[in-house]
């Protein structure tokens, strides 16, 4: 469910880039003794929350822990969980609601780790428009048609006082041209996307509005989450440990140098499609999100899922109440 | 031959980017005669042929119907190729009406007509069918009811039966000789069959290609009705010496 | 050499007697059959699939659980596949109207056709995908971008294959209306038009298979309020896959439907093509009346 500037189009080619560049720089680095893992991205080409991956891989913290991973993207945003299950990959990221939905669905998978450890979720506006919450009534919202965002819509109605039937709701596939020429007064995304995609589209310009957490009434619970099958835990459980250790060492190494980040993506991912300024601009947006107040990452609370699986109940996005403990595990948290 | 002419064709010639499809020809076709033009390919017999019914504008000269100009018009002359060309979404009754929708309202007395044509000449069980489930010779008595009906004095056949089986063809000549002594038309007839030709007219133009022009105009001189005995006759088979002697001559 | 040619009335009028009997109901009894056994075959290699490979039931539900979770749904699916249904008729009804016109002008006025022939080529090598959301900024979120995008897919099978059939009517047909004096409007309503009813239809029934898709891609890229890409999509983020396929299944029949309907919409306008005789409808003779009452 994540929100990025560009179009489905222009996946097939942005395919084609990464899985050279795997190929290649495995081969490099290959030792027979390094475990080989796959990687599934929650999106069909890269863009750069896949840094902290990206980073662990090119810069050798993957080899050190003994692991050769290799990079693959789904073909569309709602299969990574199905790439899990069917062993054509190992670990992925995905959003913390379709983890939920998965396991209600009865699906094998766990997560592992947070990705975020808050919700940068929100209504936006375009630039220069100011609308406050209290004025949503009768207004046009976009959506990406997602889980995460029928999960907080309903928050977000009870926060403003209206109903959900006082709303349009519209979707489609990408929100800021309709955002940037009215054709819809707010759109939902999440902060690290929607900022750099305005930036870029209306030359620099901020939101106007930015409406996030508790004044638009949603809980403050991670978004994303690395996620793994059952089977996988079974079979290389060890190799779990080793890849969080090396992702820890990485996420902390990129969140300490934004600008070497995006330019050792732009580096791996030249026909990406995102220009640096976006890259950089939405991975400083992220850094903030990646640890908890206690300045930890990856770490996962039963009172996250608890507040997660509450709200999807709510809103009938799940039909059972799934316990925290069939979602996660801190089991292969990398020492502190 | 009567004093006014029910087709006058004066002086018409034809040229398809300098080669000559019809010399410099003029004929005059009394009312109700029976006309056959002869010769082979290219002898500009299609040439003349468009010329009458007004597909083709001549280069020079006029053609005239009944003492009208009707040179390079068209709309005056029933018209049957060797294709049926039946329309196959029109039933029987549709296609010999075909002509009447072609130019105004299909009245019922035009509808009334044609019923009465058809169940005269063999078709009255078959106005409602489709051309699909009728035989080829079916077909072309089809074709020329619906030539009939456009109630043109003058018409003109191209082959009419050329795609035929030999008893078919026997039968349906047979069929326009009453046809035409019935009703008294006019009728231009082209054929590459020289029987078929004297077994059909008073008249019989041969023709002949590079350029294409009218080489002999003969009269069959043969008593109607004429039947199978017509085709031994000694005057028909003299005729017939001739207009193959001519034939022969031009092609070699 | 005998009198009067005597055809073989007896035969063939038994042969229309028996077609004509037949036409309206056995044929349609016997595609309804085909469509079920092929229907049956389906189901019967999607379930040996699932007992040789025993996928997941998330990865490849059970025909029956797909049935079940189909009927358990139904309230939610009904509305939005009513929805997706009016917006395939409604751009198919104007891509079929756009592409007939555009046939007809490109038959009748030359410069037309080499001006217009490679736009329409053209348009279809837009991709659709990329168009949709174009289309959305610039009309808004209401229906008439999926229209337009069923439009733009309908509009193409059918210019193309009626002018085809325009510029491959007989000539000598056409040359046979002229001698006869025929007026433009009526050689066009007579003889020109009835002459292109099946390559028409041919092109109508390629946009009927395809009128579903252009109606899922523009609710892809618009939809106002829930529809049913979007509800497929929302079950496939939860990993309901039982529903994705059961709705794939509903889509699939709501351009199965359409199909059928322009197909008996073609055996009702070509009936030459299926029967002997005239219907007694459209006869028009004096014995019109004695027909109705008879039994024939």
């Amino acid at each position: 469910m994540k929100y990025r500037l560009g179009s489905l189009a222009l996946v097939g080619v942005l395919l084609l880039a990464p899985l050279f560049v795997a190929s290649y720089s495995s081969a490099s680095a290959s030792a027979t003794s390094l475990h080989s893992l796959t990687f599934a991205y929650d999106w069909p080409g890269p863009d750069m929350e896949i840094i902290p991956v990206l980073v662990a891989k090119e810069k050798g913290y993957f080899a050190k822990a003994g692991l050769n991973v290799s990079i693959k993207f789904p073909p569309n945003t709602s299969t990574t969980i199905k790439m899990l299950t069917t062993g054509s990959a190992d670990v992925g990221l995905v959003t913390t609601a379709d983890l939920v939905s998965a396991v209600d669905a009865s699906v094998p998978v766990t997560s592992i780790a947070n990705y975020s450890m808050s919700n940068n979720w929100g209504l936006f506006t375009k630039p220069g428009t100011k609308l406050s919450l209290s004025q949503l009534k009768g207004k046009t919202v976009f959506s990406f048609g997602d889980n995460w965002t029928a999960t907080m819509l309903p928050f977000v109605f009870k926060k403003a006082g209206v109903s959900a039937s006082s709303v349009k709701v519209v979707t489609s596939t990408n929100d800021i041209p309709l955002l940037l020429n009215g054709r819809v007064n707010f759109s939902t995304n999440t902060t690290n996307y929607e900022i750099p995609g305005i930036e870029g589209a209306d030359k620099g310009q901020q939101p106007g509005e930015v409406l996030t957490g508790a004044a638009i009434g949603v809980p403050n619970i991670p978004i994303w989450d690395y996620a793994t099958s059952k089977s996988v835990e079974s079979s290389s459980g060890k190799y779990l440990t080793a890849f969080l250790s090396a992702l820890k060492q990485a996420t902390a190494w990129a969140a300490a140098n934004p600008d070497a980040a995006a330019t050792l993506f732009d580096k791996a991912y030249p026909s990406s499609g995102y220009t640096n300024a976006y890259n950089l601009s939405g991975w400083k947006l992220t850094v903030p999100l990646l640890t908890n107040a206690k300045g930890q990452y990856f770490v996962e609370t039963d009172a996250q899922w608890t507040e997660l699986t509450s709200a999807m109940k709510a809103v009938k996005e799940i039909t059972s109440q799934p316990s925290p403990s069939s979602l996660y595990t801190n089991k292969y948290q990398p020492a502190a | 031959m009567p004093s006014s002419p029910l087709l006058q064709i004066s002086s018409v010639s034809k040229t398809f980017g300098g080669v000559v499809a019809l010399d410099t020809t003029s004929l005059e076709l009394a009312e109700g005669s029976f006309t056959s033009l002869v010769g082979p390919s290219g002898c500009g017999k299609s040439t003349l042929f468009n010329i009458i019914s007004g597909l083709l504008p001549p280069d020079g000269g006029s053609v005239s119907l009944e003492g009208r100009d009707v040179t390079g018009t068209s709309g005056h002359v029933g018209y049957m190729l060797q294709k049926d060309l039946l329309v196959p979404w029109r039933t029987v009754m549709g296609n010999i009406t075909l002509a009447a929708s072609l130019t105004r309202r299909v009245t019922a007395e035009d509808r009334a007509q044609a019923q009465a044509q058809a169940e005269r000449y063999g078709l009255g069980d078959f106005l409602h069918h489709y051309p699909r489930t009728l035989s080829g010779g079916m077909r072309q008595r089809v074709a020329l009811m619906r030539t009939l009906a456009t109630n043109q004095s003058l018409l003109l056949l191209d082959e009419p039966f050329g795609a035929l089986d030999a008893q078919t063809r026997l039968d349906m000549q047979q069929w326009l000789l009453e046809i035409w002594a019935d009703l008294g038309k006019t009728v231009v007839f082209v054929t590459h069959d020289v029987d078929e030709a004297l077994f059909l007219s008073d008249r019989v133009l041969v023709m002949s290609p590079r350029p294409g022009r009218v080489v002999a105009d003969l009269t069959v001189d043969v008593a109607r009705p004429r039947t199978l005995a017509t085709l031994t006759d000694p005057s028909f088979i003299e005729l017939k010496r001739r207009v193959l002697g001519l034939l022969h001559r031009e092609n070699a | 050499m005998t009198s009067s040619p005597q055809p073989p009335v007896s035969v063939v009028r038994e042969n229309a007697r028996r077609a004509d009997a037949f036409a309206p109901a056995w044929p349609f009894a016997k595609l309804a059959l085909w469509y079920v056994a092929s229907v049956s075959l389906t189901l019967l290699v999607w379930q040996s699939c699932i007992w040789i490979f025993h996928p997941a039931p998330y990865i490849v539900p059970t025909p029956r659980a797909t049935y079940d979770v189909v009927v358990s749904q139904w309230s939610q699916i009904w509305p939005l596949a009513l929805g997706t249904f009016r917006e395939t008729i409604y751009g198919y009804a104007a891509g079929a109207a756009l592409g007939f016109l555009l046939a007809v002008a490109m038959y009748k006025i030359r410069v037309f056709r080499s001006l217009s022939y490679p736009l329409i080529i053209g348009s279809q090598a837009i991709p659709i995908i990329a168009l949709a959301p174009i289309l959305v900024l610039v009309i808004g979120f209401n229906i008439y971008p999926t229209i337009i995008v069923v439009t733009w897919i309908v509009f193409f099978p059918v210019t193309i294959n009626t002018l085809d059939g325009f510029l491959n009517l007989d000539p000598d047909l056409l040359n046979l209306t002229r001698v006869l004096g025929a007026t433009r409007g009526r050689r066009f309503w007579f003889v020109e038009l009835p002459g292109v009813v099946t390559p028409l239809f041919s092109g109508l029934k390629i946009g009927a298979a395809y009128a579903v898709t252009g109606a899922i891609i523009g609710e892809q890229a618009a939809s106002s309020g829930p529809s049913l890409y979007q509800f497929q999509v929302a079950a496939n983020n939860q990993s309901r896959t039982d529903l994705v396929y059961g709705i794939t299944i509903v889509m699939m029949i709501i351009g199965l439907l359409w199909f059928a309907v322009v197909t008996g919409l073609d055996r009702i306008f070509t009936p030459w093509k299926y029967r002997a005789t005239a219907r007694r409808w459209f006869r028009r003779d004096k014995t019109r009346n004695a027909s109705l009452t008879t039994n024939d």
